[in-house]
């Protein structure tokens, strides 16, 4: 253990064995603080630049989204206002697209909310989920039931 | 110029002022351990220069929660640490290879036993790289290398440990190679 570590502390006390350029460490200041100033201008004039080719698109956009969402609201109203009741359905269907990826879920919705709206038979559901869902979501399906 | 009169004057206005005399105390110190880590003398520059725009970036940000000289080495560090994981991540190690060109490099003067040192201390994982060269060559307290490092002093020790066992037993391996 002694002999070892007089290894390390021999090369410790060896000194600093790295040299570096003659007179590097004189006017590093100074190369520093220019290489600050340089790169402080092409990132102002670079931002204003960005924003200039940015606002005229952002301002496009911001047409385009109040456009589209006067529109959506003036469609739905008048939907609203010629069927009187808003059908409770949509909630229901929306909860099935946020489970589409679990295939019992969505079976599940089509026997509890579809089936009795529509009177579909099982037969009917059956052949639907067979067109409809892939081998790989029929055989999870199958594990889950058993 | 120390470290308070630095920041008195930062703080009076005079910024150019205390960079240039935060520059001119710590550009040795820092150097010194950013060579140890990345070996060669134009990548050191490079770190060196990146840590030092850092630091004129962050200067008004500085709290003073934290000693200046342990919040420069956590600055200079981690810009030694992003270049080795950049040269990680290039699938290489710059740094083993020119640990290994140590006996032919011009800006290295040292013997055999400093040449095995560097080579060993080349291998260690980036970050137990910089814990052992704080603790070996600086002789950083643990408690001032855990506030550089972000790390537990206890977890510190381990690894300095852990390192120096590991540098012992390269040396010895290459020294016991060579006779």
């Amino acid at each position: 253990m002694n002999e070892q570590q007089d290894i390390l502390e021999r090369a410790r006390q060896a000194g600093q064995p790295f040299k570096t350029p003659e007179g590097y460490f004189d006017g590093l200041e100074d190369r520093l603080m220019a290489r600050i100033a340089a790169e402080a201008q092409p990132e102002t004039s670079r931002k204003v630049r960005i924003w200039a080719v940015l606002k005229p698109a952002l301002t496009l956009a911001a047409m385009f989204a109040l456009i589209f969402g006067m529109g959506y609201g003036v469609l739905s109203l008048t939907r609203t206002l010629g069927r009187g009741e808003v059908s409770t359905d949509v909630a229901g269907y929306a909860t099935a697209e946020e489970e589409m990826i679990r295939p019992a879920s969505l079976i599940d919705y089509y026997q509890s909310n579809l089936a009795e709206e529509t009177e579909l038979d099982e037969e009917t559901i059956v052949n639907y989920l067979a067109t409809e869902l892939s081998f790989s979501d029929l055989a999870e399906i199958y594990a889950q039931s058993y | 110029m120390t470290d308070q009169e630095i920041l008195q004057l930062y703080r009076s206005g005079e910024r150019e002022k205390a960079f240039r005399g935060l520059v001119s105390s710590y550009k040795e110190r820092l150097y010194w351990h950013i060579r140890r880590m990345v070996l060669d003398h134009d990548d050191t520059d490079d770190c060196l220069q990146n840590t030092f725009v850092k630091v004129w970036q962050s200067l008004d940000r500085f709290r003073g929660d934290a000693q200046l000289y342990t919040w420069l080495y956590r600055i200079a560090t981690n810009e030694s640490l992003t270049f080795l994981s950049r040269q990680q991540t290039r699938g290489g190690s710059l740094t083993l290879e020119a640990a290994g060109r140590l006996s032919t490099d011009p800006w290295f003067d040292g013997d055999q036993l400093q040449r095995s040192l560097y080579k060993a201390i080349a291998k260690l994982p980036p970050k137990q790289k910089a814990v052992f060269n704080l603790r070996y060559f600086e002789e950083m307290p643990y408690e001032k290398i855990a506030q550089v490092l972000e790390t537990s002093e206890g977890a510190l020790k381990a690894s300095y440990h852990h390192a120096y066992e590991k540098v012992k037993s390269w040396m010895k391996e290459e020294i016991d190679a060579r006779y």
